[in-house]
């Protein structure tokens, strides 16, 4: 199966009935999704699946109103019917919308392009890589208290064509594979869970099988398991206000959430008031807030190699850039979009419109929002710890609707005592305000400690939508955070 | 909207041309009208047309998987092609269950035509006639407004072909007047009988308040919950220990518990698809029709739902909650209800002395500790403290870290009215969800204003 044929005429044929319908902008994308999903669980293949998706989305711009509708059923009939929805819903809206809706300008451009790979996943024999799998899930057994072993990969393969009535004509395939597993040990109420290479299938790369393959999922597998039963007969941590260090899996998830949804312009803007809530980050702060301290630098790249965040153009033909959000501690940049930007009188968009398929309109998402890598080895984050906790893997996640208060779960400590690693913790619970968080943080690691996850599953929207965005960090560390056993 | 007859017999041809040992076919047609408003302003709308079809092939006791957002005969024929041969390449499954066979389904009765035919500009104008009396008093407007139609369908090669449609409507208001806000949800199949007016009367109550928010001090506090704060809560243990993949895992709070007090006598915890006040749906993703299960009876451990798989290794039948073939984290609950009690809020609010009226929470997490049921998450609009009886003053945002297990042992009441809840623009499923008054609620945290 691969993926099916853009149908390039038809999108064109739309344009120009856009543009003879008067409309002030239009776009419409073309996509075509193909995802494969492998599971092994307890030794076996559990299950393999193969999804195909494929649609056009139509967006109108009319007296100030946006106008959304899209289809599975591409025949020009269909089509046709589709951008009369759009148009119909812009101009209802406008019994509303009273404003005019500027679009910051953009240059149309006509390019393809690729994304970078070594290895078409799908063109790898699936014998090949149920062996690789199955291979990783038998590792994990043995013990009996070894309850669930579950490994997994997924490969994605995305066309897109966008056109707009501006001149726009931008074609793009994008590449992402991924793997991963996890295992579950039970000894009587003590139920312990550790993933390899990281949790919520965060593993995920723009690249082909080569990215599976390094992974080294058999490696991964031997040593969650010893962690996993060592989580058995592990103490919780201390309750108090200590160190922690945080490696790249768990400042993954610290960013995601009080960096990377904050910095959204239109939640910030109050778009997304009724559903995922608001943003402490409101324009007045831009430029002027103290988000963390000096060595906090946060950029949002969609040019980064292998960020599952990558692209050419956003999905309203906006260049890939790579934008500051966070400047040695100082709040400096949104996320935003061609509408956003111009709200603010922006000179032009940051490129960060993205949608999660043809069936959805593009919102102002994360790229691969990033922790800039600093100077300091891991023995240099350990030292002067006198007691402190090194957090690794996100098991849950929890932040207030502004953005401020929020909890982390790891599936694993370590306590850090006098400066040297020591015994494992289970159940470490970590919690705080995000700028008093940050403000603390009193370390990053270097660049050769840095690396880039994914995060497959980032819901926005109404309708939703699961968007796969990146996160690169090194290891940071924070004083005075709040530590608790998860009880 | 595709209809009985083109969806089923599309499926039922493909059945029949599909030459494998067993062969099931499911799909899930689905519009959705969205339209996206703050601060006076529609800044989205979207008309969301889509198709999920999902073919599972049995082959020498093999199974294929693949689906399709298509229904055209090139895209189904690519579908089947794929799923055999991805059971080709799987391995020979012992105890593969054989599909189910047909069944009596019973047949529910929610599309309503004019909540399917409702025009762009009747939603527009509803919604613009909100936004004037919310302005009239004082109060700015967000919020969501949906309207939909599903169309459900399966057929497999044991005789299963069952169809059903429905519609539905929803709307989410949040009011926000100086530095408080108030919201409400609401949905209906029939958008007639959404009654906008009625939940923005409710969210602005909440929103009006002349009273500056307090900042409490953390501990346990008496609370009553609001049927959405209840909702979130109970769909997190239909996530973490109400599906037999989890008891198999030994992950749920029910594995190795069934028969014991785990709960409040208060409490009845269940999953019903055919409740007449639900967003109804009569059969699984298999074509298996839906039982009501209870999972909690007065407190104790008393069952989980299964689809075919599950059941063969539970020896147990399935009970008609099966997921998309293409999903892995096995049966699923997407009717939750917890049982009418017999209290009024009204009473429960007389009788606490000190506590906290809570209508929703944001941003649960039931991943702590499943085996407890320890979750968090946060308090959102609408809080307010309770004094002496009465409603005293809003509340600042707060966070709780909880044991469901350890808070749901102690059930003050549960009240006779409920409400239903569901998010038609996001997920399948629903709760039908009673108002909770609990003795004890663990607050470790807040926020800053």
């Amino acid at each position: 199966m691969t993926t099916r044929a853009l149908p390039r005429e038809l999108v064109a044929q739309l344009i120009r009935d856009l543009k003879r319908r008067g409309v002030d902008y239009a776009d419409v994308r073309a996509e075509s999704l193909l995802h494969e999903s492998l599971v092994a669980e307890e030794g076996r293949v559990s299950s393999i699946s193969l999804f195909e998706s494929a649609g056009v989305g139509i967006r109108v711009l009319l007296n100030g109103s946006w106008g959304f509708a899209s289809t599975p059923h591409v025949t020009r009939q269909n089509l046709t019917k589709t951008l009369a929805h759009a148009i119909e819903l812009a101009k209802a809206c406008a019994l509303i919308n009273k404003q005019p809706r500027p679009l910051t300008p953009v240059k149309p451009a006509k390019v393809h392009h690729a994304s970078r790979f070594d290895i078409d996943p799908f063109d790898v024999p699936l014998s090949k890589k149920l062996d690789y799998l199955l291979w990783a899930n038998t590792t994990l057994l043995g013990p009996d208290t070894i309850k669930r072993a579950t490994t997994h990969m997924d490969f994605f393969k995305r066309h897109k064509l966008f056109c707009s009535t501006e001149g726009a004509r931008i074609e793009q395939t994008l590449i992402e594979s991924g793997g991963g597993l996890e295992v579950v040990a039970q000894s009587g109420h003590e139920v312990q869970t550790r993933s390899y290479p990281n949790s919520h299938h965060g593993a995920l790369a723009q690249a082909g099988y080569e990215y599976v393959k390094s992974l080294d999922l058999v490696g991964g597998a031997k040593t969650a398991q010893e962690e996993v039963l060592q989580l058995l007969r592990a103490e919780p941590p201390r309750a108090g206000e200590t160190t922690i260090i945080l490696d790249p899996t768990q400042v993954v998830m610290q960013l995601h959430e009080s960096c990377g949804h904050p910095v959204e312009l239109d939640r910030a803007l109050g778009q997304e008031l009724s559903y995922a809530g608001g943003s402490f980050l409101t324009p007045e702060h831009l430029g002027k807030l103290r988000y963390g301290s000096d060595q906090v630098t946060i950029v949002a790249d969609a040019t980064v190699p292998g960020g599952v965040g990558s692209f050419a153009y956003d999905d309203e033909g906006v260049p890939a850039q790579r934008v500051e959000l966070v400047h040695k501690g100082r709040f400096v940049g949104y996320l935003n979009s061609r509408e956003s930007a111009a709200r603010l009188q922006l000179a032009a968009s940051g490129g960060a419109m993205r949608a999660d398929g043809w069936s959805v309109p593009p919102l102002v998402r994360m790229t691969n929002v990033n922790l800039e890598p600093g100077q300091a080895t891991l023995d240099e984050l350990y030292h002067g710890v006198t007691h402190g906790y090194l957090l690794s893997t996100n098991k849950s996640w929890s932040i207030d609707d502004r953005r401020l208060n929020f909890q982390f779960t790891t599936e694993i400590g370590w306590e850090i005592v006098n400066g040297k690693v020591g015994a494992v913790v289970k159940n470490p619970l970590y919690t705080g305000i995000t700028p008093k968080f940050w403000g603390r943080c009193t370390g990053v690691g270097r660049r050769t400690d840095w690396r880039l996850w994914g995060v497959p599953n980032c819901a926005k929207g109404e309708p939703m939508q699961l968007m796969h965005v990146g996160h690169g960090s090194s290891f940071a560390r924070f004083d005075g955070t709040t530590v608790a056993p998860a009880k | 909207m595709i209809g009985h007859a083109r969806l089923l017999g599309t499926l039922s041809k493909l059945v029949k041309r599909t030459k494998a040992d067993g062969v099931s076919i499911a799909a899930h047609a689905k519009v959705r009208r969205v339209f996206r408003f703050a601060y006076e302003a529609i800044h989205q709308d979207v008309l969301q047309e889509t198709i999920d079809v999902t073919v599972k092939v049995l082959r020498e006791r093999r199974v294929g998987v693949a689906s399709a957002e298509t229904l055209t005969p090139d895209g189904l024929t690519r579908c089947v092609k794929a799923a055999m041969t991805i059971a080709q390449h799987s391995p020979v499954q012992a105890d593969l269950p054989d599909l189910p066979s047909r069944h009596r389904i019973q047949f529910s009765d929610d599309y309503i035509a004019e909540t399917a035919r409702i025009s762009p500009v009747a939603c527009v104008a509803s919604l613009k006639r909100l936004m004037q009396l919310c302005k009239g008093a004082g109060a700015t407007l967000a919020g969501s407004f949906v309207t939909g139609a599903d169309e459900f369908a399966v057929a497999n090669s044991a005789g299963v072909a069952c169809y059903t449609a429905s519609t539905v409507s929803g709307a989410k208001l949040v009011t926000m007047y100086r530095k408080l806000s108030g919201y409400v949800s609401g949905v209906h199949c029939d958008v007639t009988r959404l009654d906008l007016h009625d939940l923005l009367k409710r969210s602005l109550s909440q929103s009006l308040s002349q009273e500056e928010p307090v900042t409490l001090p953390l501990g346990n506090y008496e609370v009553i919950l609001e049927p959405e704060a209840v909702s979130e809560l109970v769909t997190w243990l239909g996530y973490t220990a109400f599906g037999a993949k989890s008891v198999q895992e030994r992950t749920s709070f029910m594995a190795g518990r069934m028969g014991e007090q785990l709960m409040a006598p208060e409490l009845t915890i269940y999953d019903d698809g055919m409740e007449s006040s639900s967003l109804r749906l009569p059969f699984d993703f298999e074509g298996t029709p839906k039982q009501r299960v209870t999972f909690i009876e007065k407190g104790q451990a008393s069952g989980i739902v299964y689809d075919s798989l599950y059941g063969a290794r539970f020896g147990h039948v399935s009970t008609g909650h099966a997921m998309p073939a293409t999903e892995t984290e096995g049966p699923f609950p997407l009717h939750l209800g917890i049982a009418s009690g017999t209290a009024k809020v009204s009473e429960m609010i007389r009788r606490c002395k000190r506590g906290l009226l809570i209508p929703r929470f944001h941003y649960v997490n039931g991943l702590l500790n499943p085996r407890e049921a320890l979750m968090t998450g946060l308090t959102r609009e609408g809080t307010f403290l309770i004094e002496h009886g009465k409603l005293s003053r809003p509340v600042t945002t707060m966070r709780f870290t909880q044991s469901l297990l350890e808070s749901f042992r102690h059930v003050l009441g549960v009240s006779r009215e409920r409400r239903l809840i569901a998010d038609p623009s996001q997920e399948l499923g629903c709760a039908i969800m009673p108002t909770l008054h609990l003795a004890s609620f663990a607050f470790t945290g807040r926020s800053e204003t």
